[in-house]
């Protein structure tokens, strides 16, 4: 892992980089897996902003706001409409990135080192349907929870039974939760709570699988 | 059968192993144990010097180093595999201590560091620290109790409880129920997938609270004269407080807000599938008391100790004298599970430590484990 270049990524994604830094951090990815997968989950929650229609507010703000634009700027020259636009994350996008964070904090080398470049970089995920939406900020979670299950199935001969029997019985009380909140969401998508309540659960499950395998990885 | 145990009989008659090892220590010095099976107790006393006891089987032996600043306590076996062995520490009082075990309970008493402690398949007991306090286990409830400081507690399928905390709480387990009760915080943040989360604490000005459960009920005392923003969300639970409640707004069907006093604490109350109940720190308290009375009540007459109600050990049956077998199998039923209980309560410590070791010795040849 390196602090450096993962704090930078953000930085290489909107072309803030100079040329020398941008090779460096170029020749620092062929080699980090955490910071290639930090990359993949970023370019994924820039993507889904840029796909995102502009919303007009419920009131017209900006009628108040050029107001003092104007007042600041002196009544004599006119006021311009920023062409530029901001982002303004969604639920789902907030958690797809807080579930990033999850992911990619200390410990999870087990992660970073296992994912593959296919699976880290996802493309760009468009504005479907809600399930769709469901399912494009679930996916790379679930892909994240499908490789720690792979590394635990590997590694869990390297812990005694009984333990192996309740990781099971622990992950088999999330994966209902996890059902249940998926359930409930289908019949209502926008649900903020369900939203979080899903994320958090599955949170919970990458959580114990990392924390599992790092047991195992200690005892080998 | 019968030969299997008396032969582990008069294994458990052999002589243990005792040691003691006696460390001076400067000031600012920590601890450091791994022990892989059997107890880590560890005590807090005013000399400056760590004393270490350990009771060890025939093979087992404990070694005690300082390294640095730190006392250093391993634990190993002569030759094959791990031993079971009890450390019993005693350590100056604001000695900073890291524990750790496999399947070891871990217990600890009047210190007033920073401490961690993480087992696999043990309980973990602490009553008292300060600073960065760390408990994790997989298998095995963890209380706390007069800590105060930055408190992350963790375990997997069992319950943790809280007692006379302050600071920063993080809790987090996820087959079992969380207990907090006397706590002075200004930032909780507790949850568990199977289990009730129950809250009797402050609710400071500008604090940070959340309790969330999928599958338990969340309750939580809001003490009079607290400003607090309460925001509930269930999916399919009740909200209940047992004051009056001043609705401020209604997000779709699952979410509510109330305003209390001036609002300036945040408060996250979230149940899935269970219900949400706020009351005052008295009430409170008295339904934590009665939750504990019936626990009690229940052990007691759960005499084959499996956490149910025992409703099927009626022993009010009628005699029919026309089938003695018919007799002896119900007299069995009725009585088994007290006597399984009984007996097992005394003898299955003994026998765990002789299984644990044949088991452990026979997984050492399977997997050829690198042991001490």
């Amino acid at each position: 892992m390196n602090d450096q270049w993962t704090n930078r990524l953000s930085e290489y994604l909107d072309g803030e980089l100079d040329s020398t830094e941008r090779a460096s951090l170029e020749a620092h990815l062929a080699t980090c897996g955490h910071c290639y997968a930090t990359l993949g989950e970023l370019r994924q929650v820039v993507a889904r902003a840029k796909s995102l229609e502009d919303s007009p507010p419920a009131n017209d703000l900006w009628v108040g706001i050029r107001a003092g634009l104007t007042t600041a700027r002196g009544a004599d020259r006119p006021a311009v409409r920023p062409s530029g636009r901001r982002f303004s994350f969604t639920v789902p996008q907030l958690i797809a990135a807080s579930i990033a964070l999850v992911l990619l904090s200390g410990g999870s080398a087990w992660l970073a080192l296992q994912r593959s470049p296919n699976t880290a970089d996802r493309g760009t995920v468009t504005q479907p349907d809600p399930n769709a939406r469901l399912a494009g900020w679930t996916g790379s979670t679930d892909v994240a929870i499908a490789e720690l299950q792979a590394a635990l199935v590997q590694n869990e001969k390297r812990l005694d039974s009984s333990t192996v029997r309740i990781v099971r019985k622990n992950l088999a009380i999330i994966d209902r939760a996890i059902s249940e909140a998926r359930i409930a969401l289908r019949n209502d998508p926008g649900n903020a709570y369900l939203n979080l309540h899903l994320a958090d659960t599955m949170r919970r499950k990458v959580e114990l699988l990392r924390r599992v395998n790092d047991m195992a990885a200690a005892r080998s | 059968m019968f030969a299997t145990l008396a032969a582990a009989m008069l294994v458990t008659l052999a002589p243990q192993r005792q040691s003691d090892t006696s460390v001076a220590v400067p000031a600012g010095a920590s601890l450091s144990v791994n022990n892989f099976g059997g107890g880590i107790t560890v005590h807090g006393w005013t000399e400056n010097r760590v004393k270490v006891h350990g009771e060890t089987g025939r093979r087992g032996r404990v070694e005690v180093s300082l390294v640095g600043n730190t006392v250093v306590v391993k634990t190993g076996s002569r030759e094959g595999a791990p031993s079971v062995i009890d450390l019993d520490i005693t350590v100056p009082q604001s000695m900073e201590l890291n524990l750790s075990g496999t399947y070891a309970d871990i217990t600890v008493d009047g210190v007033q560091g920073p401490i961690s402690a993480e087992t696999v398949n043990g309980e973990v007991n602490v009553r008292g620290g300060k600073g960065n306090i760390t408990l994790h286990s997989i298998q095995g409830a963890v209380t706390l109790a007069d800590a105060s400081g930055r408190i992350e507690v963790n375990s997997v399928n069992e319950d943790i409880e809280l007692t006379n905390v302050s600071g920063e709480i993080k809790v987090e387990t996820t087959n079992g129920g969380l207990t907090m009760t006397g706590i002075q915080s200004s930032s909780v943040d507790a949850g568990t997938i199977n289990g009730d989360v129950v809250y009797e604490g402050t609710v400071k000005d500008g604090g940070s609270y959340s309790f969330g459960s999928h599958n338990g009920d969340i309750s939580v005392s809001i003490p009079e004269g607290a400003n607090v923003t309460v925001t509930t969300a269930t999916a399919n639970g009740d909200i209940e407080a047992c004051f009056a409640l001043p609705l401020t707004s209604t997000t779709g069907k699952h979410r509510k807000t109330f305003k209390i006093g001036s609002g300036s604490a945040r408060m996250e109350l979230e149940s899935f599938q269970g219900d949400i109940r706020m009351c005052r720190p008295q009430e409170m308290r008295d339904r934590i008391d009665r939750k504990h009375k019936r626990n009690e009540h229940e052990h007691e007459h759960d005499n084959d100790n499996d956490n149910d109600h025992d409703a099927d050990t009626d022993t009010s049956f009628g005699w029919d004298p026309g089938s003695v077998s018919a007799y002896a199998t119900r007299y069995a039923a009725a009585y088994a599970p007290k006597y399984a209980a009984q007996y097992a309560a005394q003898y299955a410590p003994r026998y765990a430590r002789q299984y644990a070791k044949l088991y452990s010795r026979q997984f050492k040849n399977t997997y050829h484990l690198n042991t001490h």
